[in-house]
């Protein structure tokens, strides 16, 4: 039997000119159907293929109220990649066995490479108290992105009092969310760090002890020595304060922009370029989504994960 | 002057300036992560690893400037 010619990409010539025209004509009739091409060609195809322009907004939109509480289109996601997690973990370890079957070998790999992160950071200890909480954080905001980008998010719509909402949106880019997962990440930092260095960890933060020493010093009569202390005393107070304000304020704030900002852009991005060509060229920034959706999940867990780290390692004496 | 064209000049500057800074900095980032690759390939994944979290953590400030652009053009009227 004669060997078929190995063209590009392993099938003959024929079929390959033939997937690349065809590829070709869709790119040109998503073009032509876009806003580009309706002003230069004027509306030659028919409604059906251009897309309406979209329209963007920032809070996300009430669907209904239960008992008074707004339920928004971002909430009903939110309870979709919750539902999903807890689907997914029952199914990949209903019958866990030592050679893993396809489920729970993703399961494993997914949940290695961040424990494997978290011993690397904190060490086999700390790795393994702090794998819970960093854990969350990541499969939370990773799964949020990821599933944001099925078909049906964005596109569902529904009329409503206030005109057409979409039914889904994806959870990241409601302000509420990445303010809720920062709140949760900054405060399990201060928690961790209160419970292993007790009393220490706030004279982190309120560093009187040099103030007092200064004290000490000038009452004994060395004057030179005790208004030394005394300045040193008050700039580690003030720098003790101003790490206050970072660990509290600067972390939430930078956390929950840094997400919202990268989601809200990618979803803006995705439907501009809907809007601008319609066929084939999305799939390209899908794939950025995707992996954009990804490195933010992992950046948001490992920042967790160091602050812990941090919070948890003993001060040096870092003043000789 | 006529706020509207404030507004939009306001919004170009802010994509023109307030992204040159990260975009520079992501620039040093990738020659020092390439840099110490060249001299140690060995250290390969941590490196790899590292400069990708750096790199997302300037990525932040771009998209501060980003989040102030999109304020100001769909939100202010």
């Amino acid at each position: 039997m004669a060997k078929t010619k190995r063209g590009c990409l392993g099938c003959s010539l024929p079929v390959a000119i033939i997937i690349v025209v065809v590829l070709l004509a869709l790119f040109l009739i998503g073009f032509i159907a876009g806003p580009v091409g309706q002003s230069l060609f004027g509306n030659i195809l028919p409604r059906w293929l251009s897309v309406p322009e979209p329209e963007i907004e920032l809070p996300a939109n009430v669907l209904f109220y239960i008992f008074g509480f707004p339920v928004t289109n971002t909430l009903i996601t939110t309870w979709i990649t919750m539902v999903f997690l807890v689907v997914f973990s029952i199914a990949a370890t209903r019958k866990m066995k030592i050679i893993p079957g396809r489920m729970q070998n993703l399961f494993e790999s997914l949940l290695g490479f961040v424990y494997n992160l978290c011993q690397d950071v904190a060490g086999e200890k700390n790795g393994r108290a702090f794998f819970p909480v960093v854990c969350t954080v990541f499969l939370f905001v990773g799964f949020n992105a990821w599933l944001g980008l099925i078909p049906g998010y964005n596109s569902l719509t529904l009329n409503t009092a206030e005109g057409v909402v979409h039914v889904l949106r994806p959870a990241n880019t409601d302000f509420n969310t990445p303010l809720a997962i920062a709140i949760s990440a900054v405060v399990a930092v201060q928690l961790y760090g209160l419970k292993t260095l007790k009393f220490k960890y706030v004279q982190k933060f309120f560093n009187f002890g040099r103030i007092f020493k200064s004290f000490g010093f000038l009452f004994k009569g060395k004057v030179m020595d005790g208004v030394i202390e005394l300045v040193t005393g008050i700039v580690e107070a003030l720098v003790g304060f101003l790490e206050l304000i970072s660990e509290l304020v600067i972390h939430i704030i930078s956390f929950t922009f840094r997400l919202f900002g990268n989601m809200t852009a990618g979803e803006i991005l995705l439907m501009m370029i809907g809007f601008l060509v319609s066929m084939l060229v999305p799939i390209i920034f899908y794939g950025l989504e995707m992996l954009i959706g990804f490195i933010q999940a992992i950046i948001f867990a490992g920042l967790t994960l160091i602050f812990l780290t941090t919070a948890v390692s003993h001060h040096e004496e870092e003043h000789a | 002057m006529d706020p509207t064209a404030v507004k939009l000049l306001s919004v170009g500057l802010i994509g023109s300036i307030g992204l040159m800074g990260p975009a520079l900095a992501l620039g040093l980032i990738g020659f020092s992560a390439l840099n110490g690759l060249a001299r140690n390939p060995e250290a390969g994944g941590r490196i790899f690893t590292s400069m990708i979290l750096i790199a997302g953590l300037t990525e932040a400030i771009g998209i501060y400037a980003l989040i102030i652009a999109i304020i100001l053009a769909m939100v202010v009227k």
